[in-house]
């Protein structure tokens, strides 16, 4: 008996030379498989790159910084506060700073906030830099400034000469003065980025040397706290405050400080348009996860397809499925090494990108920020993914090596498909259409598995289209957040008041006054009122009516949301006697943003009522809006900066944060329908080439290639047609659910708008877009119905 | 089986292309295809008349030309030059809609594996290519059903494609091809995927049909099948070599007695 050749290949050898074999036929169409794997991968794992670094933008400036836990301001003539302030109860450490209130010389009425410390603190408020450098802590004319002061033109180089004002300047603030402090002159050095600026901390920082200069010639202080980790510490430290500032009556009243800030509590403003950011990336990644999964898996599916005859040989040689599995698992090891580089080549270069929206400007490391971390795990699960679609297909091959032809079942009685084909009947084409769309299921991806990924399309598209219109038009149109005015001026008095009344080019003039609420249960809200002294100035109210009585107010949808208050309902506060003093809410309304924090804080009251609730208003000034008639803005506009201190054209950070997500969602709408329709058309440009052989039997039986396009065009209407059907109702419900938290977020109206005709364009570009896309392999035959024919 | 298949044809009307005169007349028939480096010239110049009623069978070795010239008669193909008249339309120059016009009116195809449509029931299998060749709805069903009746195949009539025998899903691709009551049946093979039960019973359910007018053209492999038709046909190398009775001599086209 001859000895075993000992290098005789076993079962390994096997597996080995069928993966060589394998990878010397399929190297091209895999390594082409592996690279639309990791490029269209990278792409989604560079999503979630670039949603990482959006979603934690803000939390890492904060830490960036050193954000301050509390912060408020101290007027100068409260020394026992600002003295006993470190070891005020729930305290941890503090940065006690001097803060002024200049006047910048210039031809317009400008005031401006300063602070500076006489010694930095390193853990308390260190803003990052984005733009020129620190000021240094030995020059007394440097300064840096806050991002959004710079992008009303105070960059970088500016010279700022200023006029100090005294806390006595202050309180005559309403009634006029001239400032008596001591004049200086800064010029700005750097750019500076933090989550949150205030009115405790003001938009323009200078240094030791500053401080020192000026010693004891600001208005106050401004503080900055650390508070103790312990649960209650805020609570504590907010009553000791008031307390102190109860036991000391300032000259300027509470208006300087009506309370102390906590700038680490969630931004309403920042979360909304967060929010909004983060479910288009996630919209984004899933579909082009989705859609790359379905060309994938499809394209492997193909390739071992056509290997039957392959499988059939090997089973007759005795290999085993798992040999045959891995053989090919094997060969695709090169291919799916490709996928694992190239996806984490793009995750890398996606760190290239910035946070999204609004969101960059919290980036507190601009620039390139790799994710090697996620570039790694991304192409290892790549690789990975790739490996396990291979085993799947050729399991699924090896399964159908023998050529069966699935046992077909009849239309069931009452199913959709027998329906459509007995009651259309008298066309052929329906017939056979309705009649393959159903045998569809035993021929592949199941039917069901493609309406429903064509069904998330484009409810993804039909969402993101009344978003971006409802985004667009609330940024457009100012009224809706109780924008608008073209003139508001900041410190108006009567006679300034009458002159723009009798002004004719002034079309309608507001004056709005602020207050504070105190609540039975304890805390306060912020009440505006809004008296119209000319036409008609534009309030949104969202439902109900506006307030007419002392004892009504209409509330922000925002503060409504919030307390869970409708119209009807009542509001207990206390008159400053302590005496009850209910409001009733009769409806809702956008409210102004007076007191200059996130907008929908505030309740809308009638004059009498504000007065009513808080005679000794918060803020002794009045503010005027005024909208001018069409052309006579700007004149007007620059003749009354000569004279009065008008408020710059601020927009509420909530509505700035929305706007800066500009086009995004119309680029998510595109980028779905592009991904979707690529996907459906691939999906059905696959099904379609598959009925060859059913189409060829038509075609023998006198069918024209008109009768043949128009059945494939049934066919891929039973895909496209339900995932309108589905899609389009469940894409407004979702846009619409989207954008009702949006808005109750941010305080206004919640009311959706609906572009009808991209929509309309949508329901008909599917189905119709489906059928001419099936109808392809008809135009363009790759076989001839003979030889389809022939080939089985 | 006999009176069935009367009535079958008689229920379906008789073949609008029965009456006297040639069903089929091919001149000068010639097709090459390109495959690879070499082309394969398939057909090489076939003359061929089939008259009305006639049954012809179409032998020959594999790749003598016997299907390419049955896919160009049906105008599934194009000739490269030649000239087709099929019920005397001449069809080699006709569009693809028109061809397939003409194919629902006059040609009926059979298969050697049938064909089907897998998911549709035998019923629909039939009533499809009624359909298509203009019948109304209940007029295509009842033609349908009634060709399934005379072919024995009505109590199959809901049953899929999977579900049958090979010889009644050949019978079903057989009422499928009389559905239309075509000029000419055309079969490549119909008996080649069949046992030799079901190759008996496809034969002389041919036999009958040809016995009630039915026009048909048969290509086949089996000496055995194509003696059970009236007139042989024999190819070789893409032209016609003989043509005569399957049991008498056969005549030998002038332009092959002295080969080019």
């Amino acid at each position: 008996m001859p000895a075993r050749d000992a290098r005789a290949p076993g079962p390994r050898g096997a597996v080995r030379l069928v993966a060589r074999a394998e990878l010397r036929e399929r190297r091209w169409s895999l390594l082409a498989l592996g690279v639309v794997l990791g490029l269209v991968g990278g792409v989604v794992l560079g999503a979630v790159a670039v949603g990482e670094r959006t979603a934690t933008a803000y939390p890492r400036l904060v830490e960036a910084v050193h954000l301050d836990d509390a912060r408020l301001i101290v007027p100068a003539d409260r020394p026992a506060l600002i003295e006993a302030l470190p070891t005020l109860p729930g305290v941890a450490d503090a940065w006690l700073t001097e803060a002024w209130v200049a006047q910048v010389d210039g031809p317009q009425v400008q005031y401006m906030s300063l602070a500076a410390g006489t010694a930095p603190h390193p853990g308390l408020v260190t803003p990052v830099i984005v733009d020129g450098r620190a000021a240094d802590p030995a020059a007394a004319d440097e300064v840096v400034v806050s991002e959004r002061v710079a992008e009303h033109g105070t960059g970088v180089g500016t010279v700022l000469p200023l006029r100090m004002l005294t806390l006595e300047d202050m309180a005559r603030f309403a009634v006029g003065f001239t400032p008596h402090g001591p004049a200086t002159t800064v010029r700005v050095v750097g750019v500076a980025r933090m989550p949150a600026w205030g009115q405790a901390l003001p938009d323009v920082l200078a240094g030791p040397a500053f401080a020192r200069a000026l010693a004891g010639t600001g208005i106050g202080h401004a503080a900055y706290v650390r508070l103790d980790p312990a649960p209650g510490a805020a609570v504590r430290f907010d009553e000791a405050v008031a307390a102190y500032a109860a036991a000391q009556p300032s000259i300027v009243g509470d208006y300087l400080t009506p309370g102390v800030e906590h700038p680490r509590a969630p931004d309403p403003a920042v979360q909304a348009a967060e929010r909004a950011l983060l479910l288009g990336v996630g919209l984004f990644a899933l579909v082009v996860a989705l859609g790359a999964l379905q060309v994938v898996g499809l394209g492997l599916l193909r390739s071992a397809g056509t290997a039957r005859a392959a499988r059939s040989v090997e089973s007759a040689l005795g290999m085993t499925a798992a040999q045959s599995v891995i053989a090919r698992v094997v060969a695709a090891v090169p291919a799916a090494a490709a996928a694992g580089v190239l996806g984490a080549a793009v995750v890398v270069a996606a760190g290239a990108l910035a946070p999204l929206g609004s969101q960059a400007r919290f980036e507190p490391v601009p620039g390139f920020r790799p994710q090697w971390a996620l570039a790694a795990a991304g192409g290892a699960a790549l690789v990975v993914l790739f490996l396990l679609v291979t085993a799947v297909a050729a399991a699924f091959a090896w399964r159908r090596r023998a050529l069966a032809v699935p046992e077909p079942a009849a239309p069931r009685a009452g199913s959709l498909a027998a329906v459509v084909g007995g009651s259309l009947g008298r066309w052929p084409t329906v017939l056979l259409g309705s009649r393959l769309a159903q045998a569809g299921a035993r021929r592949g991806v199941p039917p069901v598995v493609t309406v429903l990924a064509a069904t998330a399309a484009v409810a993804g598209i039909v969402a993101t289209v009344p978003v971006g219109a409802s985004l667009d038009r609330l940024v457009a149109a100012p009224q809706r957040w109780a924008g608008g005015a073209d003139v508001t001026i900041a410190d108006t008095r009567e006679p300034d008041v009458v002159a723009l009344v009798e002004d004719p080019r002034v079309a309608a003039v507001a004056i709005t006054d602020t207050a504070y609420a105190r609540l039975a249960s304890g805390g306060t809200l912020g009440v505006v009122s809004i008296t119209a002294r000319k036409g008609t100035p534009p309030v949104e109210l969202v439902s109900g009516r506006l307030p007419a009585a002392p004892d009504e107010v209409a509330v922000n949808p925002r503060l409504a949301a919030e307390r869970g208050l409708s119209a009807g309902e009542r509001i207990d506060t206390l008159a400053t006697d302590g005496t009850p003093r209910p409001l009733t809410v009769v409806g809702l309304v956008v409210v102004p943003n007076e007191n200059h924090g996130p907008l929908g804080q505030d309740l809308l009251a009638t004059a009498d009522g504000l007065l009513a609730v808080s005679p000794e208003r918060n803020f002794p000034l009045l503010t005027t809006h005024v909208y001018a008639r069409p052309g006579t803005a700007d004149a007007l506009a620059a003749e009354l900066g000569g004279r009065l201190e008008l408020a710059p054209p601020t927009v509420p950070d909530a509505i700035r944060n929305l706007g800066d997500l500009g086009r995004l969602p119309d680029v998510l709408a595109v980028v779905l329908a592009v991904v979707a329709g690529t996907g459906l058309a691939h999906s059905l440009l696959v099904g379609a080439r598959r009925l060859a052989r059913e189409m060829a039997v038509f075609s023998v039986l006198g069918a024209t290639p008109g009768q043949v396009r128009t059945t494939l065009g049934v066919l891929a209407a039973s895909t496209a047609v339900p995932a309108v059907l589905l899609g389009v109702p469940i894409g407004l419900g979702v846009a619409r659910l989207f954008w009702w938290q949006v808005a109750s977020t941010i305080g206004v109206g919640g009311d959706i708008a609906v572009p009808v005709g991209p929509i309309a364009l949508l329901i008909a570009a599917v189905p119709l877009g489906a059928a001419v896309v099936a109808a392809v392999p008809v135009r363009r035959p790759r076989t001839p119905a003979v030889t389809s024919l022939a080939a089985l | 089986m006999t009176q069935q298949t009367e009535s079958a044809v008689g229920a379906a009307g008789a073949p609008r292309g029965a009456a006297p005169g040639p069903a089929l007349v091919v001149r000068g028939l010639r097709k090459t295809y390109e495959a690879g480096t070499a082309p394969v010239r398939a057909l090489r110049g076939v003359d061929l008349t089939v008259r009305a009623g006639e049954f012809v069978a179409l032998m020959g070795p594999s790749g003598c030309g016997k299907s390419t010239l049955l896919h160009l008669l049906a105008g599934l193909d194009r000739p490269d030059e030649g000239t087709i008249a099929l019920d005397g339309t001449r069809i080699e120059e006709l569009g693809a809609p028109r061809l397939a016009r003409l194919r629902r009116r006059s040609v009926g195809l059979v298969f050697q594996f049938f064909h089907l449509i897998e998911h549709m029931s035998a019923l629909e299998n039939v009533s499809l290519a009624a359909l298509v060749a203009g019948a109304k709805p209940a007029e295509a069903t009842a033609r349908a059903r009634d060709l399934l009746d005379q072919l024995g195949l009505l109590d199959k009539a809901r049953e899929l494609p999977a579900a049958l025998s090979g010889g009644q899903r050949q019978r079903v691709a057989i009422a499928r091809a009389l559905a239309n009551r075509p000029t000419l049946l055309l079969a490549d093979e119909p008996t080649g995927a069949l046992d030799s039960d079901g190759a008996a019973e496809v034969l002389d359910l041919f036999q009958r049909l040809h016995a009630q007018g039915q026009t048909i053209l048969m290509v086949t492999h089996s000496r055995e099948v194509a003696e059970g038709a009236q007139r042989l046909v024999r190819m070789r190398d893409g032209r016609i070599l003989a043509d005569g009775e399957p049991s008498g001599p056969v005549e030998v086209p002038a332009g092959l007695r002295a080969p080019r």
